[in-house]
């Protein structure tokens, strides 16, 4: 297949898909199109990455867009989660009759593909700007106060993030510039690669320091990451799953590929050691925060706080093997998180209650859904054989070699600390004895009525009070039946997701040689 | 000798015309407000009343309540006598340094605070804090505007500012130029405790900032601080017209009467501006007025930003 | 008369001034009026550069921009504007306003300090005026992390890319059209978006402080 249409594919399937949603249609009709889009995305992306893989980098549009063996990673990546969330068809928290709804997803993954395959920093700052804007309708689509409050802190904190990344870029273009490039080209990845050295440092520090701040402000690093808890957590479900399994790695993506301009031009020095703050510091925040929380969607997105501060203290250190597990661990983290956010979507839909406190024995109510929530939880805690643990044991063995002892030391205890609070918050979700049986209605039961009722006021606001509880969740609603399950629909997709995760932690074939490829083209050296 | 001839001048002009200068604004004010006013000379006749009475000292002040009028009217006439209001070399021309001559100005009000908090009552405490509020912000704004112009001349010497001036009127226009010009504008009101900053002629608790300090003060001692007020008011207008507008300042002896003329034109002009910009302002809030003395710093601070790295 | 260079220096000036006084200034629609001068400002100081260079493409990019930052923008914000009194003015900012202005003051002086090495890679009376840029830069994002109004957040993120857009063309004459325009038009929407979304808080919530938004906390 011609290159170019590989490579306008991506971004041209989800636009039309866009468009089509655009005349209405119900429900089914936007699940199969959104399902017939990520396979034919994902077919492209597997046919992108094994044209970069045997013949290398690809070009078109006059250098506008270009594919490479990393970007081919991220593309398959982004395929991938979105199928899984279409294949979910996962609606739940999705107002019934939203037509914009669709469009804005379709459109945001489009954004993304686009930022994936931009072959120029300029392209990358527009896309990465308009998965901003595309989402902050996203996740402020329930219209209550508080998903209004995190859209705001969302739009605000991404703009500004990307305003000071949008300076970085016109410094570098200066910088450029004076080293004899000129037009379009300046920013182009290639030519900045080749001209590296004779770019000005002290200008190239600058403008490289406000484009990491800025995109690693939008993969969630610290200082700017206080909108990530908010917007996660507050959107419906499978836009949680796409902005923390993709967006964030879209945009860690584009620190990566700042970063190899920067090692060109100023050596690895600078930026490791400003990555490698960031990276403990927004490994601090996430675990410190982590064991106060008493929200599971949030906790799930202080989850992905954290693996995001391990894969930037990945790209820190830069060298293959580094690199080789981030990218695993992108994709592992990915899928992983998709499926815990989706399957959070069922567990609000069916609870009721977003409190972890008010979540209990799971496993013995809804066995398919507690035991993929489960299984997701256990993945992103990097348990074997998750592809997390794989890509940690990397990344431990990475910061070894290249004498970050002490950051290894670190790095770890703060994962452990993170281990323990998700570990325990979720296992008093699932674990748990099945509901008491449901006592007849007589003469005792208005007392008993009573002291539920009242129990539960003093109880609901997150203490356990187990004796009360049952009746307590029987009395107001008696109509609500004991076991309300993950329908197959609905399992089948998820199970497949957490089974590649396991897959890909054991062995990375078919994806051997796209992933060696790719860790050449960002890891440099050894 | 034209220079201690030029000092001379300086002085007396400014001692004889001060309390005239005063008296037109009050006649201005009056005549907008649509009264008849009290006539231009009404300021020499109270000075003349107050001369003639006996002061009163109040119980438990000590010297510095006693010696304050004596302090602020000598700083003033020191300051009369160095900068250059009618000729660019005067008599204390190494003494016509930027920061002495700020230093002396603020030693007077410094002096004043001092005494008011002497008294011990309320309203003198009152009065000092809040003038002394006032004088943090004032400060640093005279000294940064008048810096911004010196960055051009490479001195710091007011004669020598004046000169320069003097030979190259159009740089007047520049930003750093307005800038500074505005930022003088507003110290000139705060210092000299006009509107919108403090009312000249109110005794409300809530709205005194000068009368507080010398609400204790009566007879020969009040009359010689009027007289240093309105002193300070002319030589602070005197200052920003030299700066800005120098033209008929004088370089030889024959030169003088007209510099006098000169001089006594720009001032009233702009005490008169002054005067009708009072009448249709309101007084600012007391938390207000610090906003409207950090602005304008930032215009003196940007006005010598900018001479420094754009001229 | 004047010649460029002095020109631009008065542009850049008022180009600082404004955004000193949307930080001042208390009232939402004065914020706002400063905006579209400081627009005309934008507009005048890449005409000016045009000229200097004869460079036509320029020249009609500078229309544009001016069209877009003294227009349209002010216009889009102006439209979040509430009409009631209680929601005209600036509620009590994080720092209050004197110390605001000092603030200013300092930032001035610090976007000299950083923009040092800007100006020594290209040394000439037009990148000499960059530090105007970075210190709007600067006022732009401490308005945006002090002021409690939603409006005041977004005439702080207005400030912070017209002076981005300042740097753009004082450094290297513009950037890549294709860039430039992706550029605007972002910003274009993200107002669009901000303002949209301040209706909606004005309905849920009944005020457009943002103080009020307290539930997401930790």
């Amino acid at each position: 297949m011609p290159t170019t249409l590989l490579l306008f594919a991506p971004i041209g399937l989800p636009l039309l898909a866009a468009v089509s949603q655009a005349t209405g249609g119900g429900r089914r009709w936007s699940t199969a199109v959104g399902v017939a889009t990520s396979v034919l995305l994902l077919t492209a992306a597997a046919a992108l990455a094994t044209e970069v893989t045997r013949s290398g980098p690809v070009e078109a549009a006059g250098g506008l867009l270009s594919a490479d063996a990393l970007s081919g990673w991220m593309l398959l990546v982004v395929g991938a989660v979105a199928l899984l969330v279409f294949a979910s068809g996962d609606r739940h928290g999705v107002r019934r009759n939203s037509r914009w709804y669709p469009i804005q997803l379709h459109l945001f993954i489009a954004a993304m593909a686009t930022a994936v395959l931009a072959g120029n920093l300029g392209v990358l700052w527009v896309a990465v700007e308009a998965t901003t804007i595309v989402t902050a309708f996203l996740v402020g689509h329930h219209r209550t106060r508080t998903a209004l409050e995190a859209a705001w802190k969302y739009v605000v904190l991404c703009s500004v993030a990307i305003a000071l990344a949008l300076l970085g870029t016109i410094l570098l273009y200066y910088a450029a510039r004076h080293a004899g490039l000129s037009g379009i080209s300046a920013l182009d990845w290639s030519q900045l690669a080749a001209h590296a050295g004779e770019l000005d440092p002290a200008v190239t520090r600058i403008a490289v320091g406000l484009a990491v701040l800025g995109f690693g402000a939008k993969a969630g690093l610290v200082p700017l990451h206080a909108w990530l808890p908010d917007a996660h957590s507050q959107a419906p479900a499978p836009i949680s799953a796409l902005m923390s399994g993709v967006l964030l790695s879209v945009a860690l993506y584009a620190v990566l590929r700042v970063k190899l301009v920067a090692d060109a031009a100023l050596g690895p020095a600078y930026l490791r050691t400003l990555l490698l703050i960031l990276a403990l510091a927004t490994l601090a925040v996430a675990a410190v925060l982590l064991l106060t929380q008493r929200d599971y969607k949030r906790l799930l997105a202080y989850s992905s706080m954290e693996h995001m501060g391990l894969m930037a203290l990945g790209v820190a250190v830069g060298t293959k093997v580094a690199i080789a597990a981030v990218l695993l661990h992108i994709a592992g983290h990915g899928l992983a998180k998709t499926v815990a956010f989706l399957s959070s979507g069922h567990l609000l839909h069916q609870e009721g209650t977003s409190q972890i406190a008010q979540v209990r024995g799971l496993l013995s109510r809804a066995p398919v859904l507690g035991g993929v929530f489960g299984v997701a939880t256990l993945a992103l805690l990097g348990l074997p054989p998750s592809a997390l643990f794989a890509s940690e044991l990397g990344l431990a063995r990475a910061l070894a070699a290249d004498g970050l002892g002490w950051v290894l030391v670190v790095a770890f205890g703060l994962v452990l600390v993170a281990f323990a609070a998700i570990g325990t918050r979720t296992a008093g979700m699932l674990l748990g004895g099945p509901a008491a049986p449901v006592v007849p209605v007589d003469a005792e039961a208005p007392a008993l009525v009573g002291a539920g009722v009242t129990a539960a006021p003093a109880g609901g606001a997150g203490s356990t009070v187990p004796a009360p509880r049952p009746r307590a969740s029987e009395s107001p609603s008696p109509a609500r039946p004991a076991r309300v399950d993950l329908p197959r629909t609905a399992a089948i997709p998820l199970v497949i997701g957490l089974i590649v995760v396991a897959v890909l932690g054991v062995t990375t074939w078919p994806l051997t040689d796209l992933l060696t490829a790719a860790a050449t083209v960002a890891g440099g050296g050894s | 000798m034209t220079a201690v001839i030029a000092s001379f001048a300086q002085v007396t002009m400014v001692v004889l015309g001060a309390p005239l200068l005063v008296g037109v604004m009050r006649q201005v004010r009056a005549r907008m407000e649509g009264r008849v006013g009290a006539g231009v000379w009404q300021p020499w006749r109270d000075l003349r009343k107050l001369f003639r009475r006996q002061p009163i000292t109040p119980v438990g002040t000590t010297w510095a309540f006693r010696t304050a009028p004596l302090v602020l009217v000598g700083t003033t006439l020191v300051v009369a006598a160095t900068i250059p209001l009618l000729t660019t070399t005067t008599a204390l021309d190494r003494a016509a340094d930027l920061f002495a001559v700020v230093g002396l100005l603020s030693v007077g009000t410094v002096v004043l605070a001092l005494a008011a908090l002497d008294t011990g009552t309320a309203f003198g405490g009152m009065g000092a804090s809040r003038e002394m509020t006032v004088l943090a912000l004032v400060e640093p704004t005279i000294l940064v505007a008048v810096f911004a112009l010196s960055a051009r001349v490479g001195s710091t010497n007011l004669g020598q500012l004046v000169d320069a001036t003097l030979h190259n009127p159009l740089q007047v226009m520049s930003p750093a130029s307005l800038l500074a010009a505005a930022a003088l504008l507003v110290v000139t009101i705060a210092e000299t405790g006009r509107l919108p900053v403090d009312n000249p002629s109110t005794h409300l608790e809530l709205t005194m900032l000068h009368e507080a300090m010398v609400l204790e003060y009566s007879g020969a001692d009040l009359g010689l601080i009027e007289l240093a007020a309105s002193m300070r008011l002319t030589l602070l207008l005197g200052l920003v017209a030299s700066l800005f507008t120098p033209w008929g300042i004088a370089t030889s002896l024959a030169g003088l009467p007209l510099a006098l003329l000169a001089f006594a034109a720009k001032v009233t002009v702009l005490a008169m501006v002054l005067a009708a910009a009072e009448v249709l302002l309101a007084k600012l809030r007391l938390f207000r007025v610090p906003e409207l003395l950090a602005g304008s710093l930032v215009l003196a601070l940007l006005a010598a930003t900018t001479s420094f790295f754009l001229a | 008369m004047i010649d460029h260079i002095q020109a631009l220096h008065l542009a850049a000036g008022v180009f600082l001034l404004t955004a000193v006084g949307a930080l001042w200034r208390r009232q939402l629609p004065a914020k706002v009026r400063l905006l579209v001068v400081q627009g005309v400002a934008l507009a005048a100081m890449i005409g000016i550069i045009g000229a200097q260079r004869a460079d036509l493409e320029l020249l009609a990019v500078a229309l544009g921009l001016g069209v877009l930052r003294a227009g349209v923008m002010p216009a889009l914000i102006r439209r979040a504007l509430v009409p009631l009194p209680q929601e005209q003015r600036e509620t009590r900012p994080v720092v209050d306003v004197a110390t605001s202005l000092l603030a200013a003051a300092l930032l001035t002086l610090l976007a000299y300090a950083v923009t040092r090495p800007l100006v020594a890679l290209d040394p000439t009376p037009i990148t000499a005026v960059l530090p105007v840029a970075v210190a709007v830069v600067l006022i732009g994002f401490f308005t945006l992390t002090t002021r409690r109004r939603a409006l005041s957040q977004m005439v702080g993120f207005l400030l912070l890319d017209n002076g981005i857009t300042a740097t753009a063309f004082l450094a290297a004459g513009g950037i890549p059209l294709v860039v430039e325009v992706g550029v605007s038009f972002d910003v274009l929407l993200i107002v669009l978006v901000l303002q949209m979304l301040t209706r909606r808080l004005r309905a849920t919530v009944g005020t457009t402080d943002l103080n009020e938004l307290r539930e997401l906390r930790d």
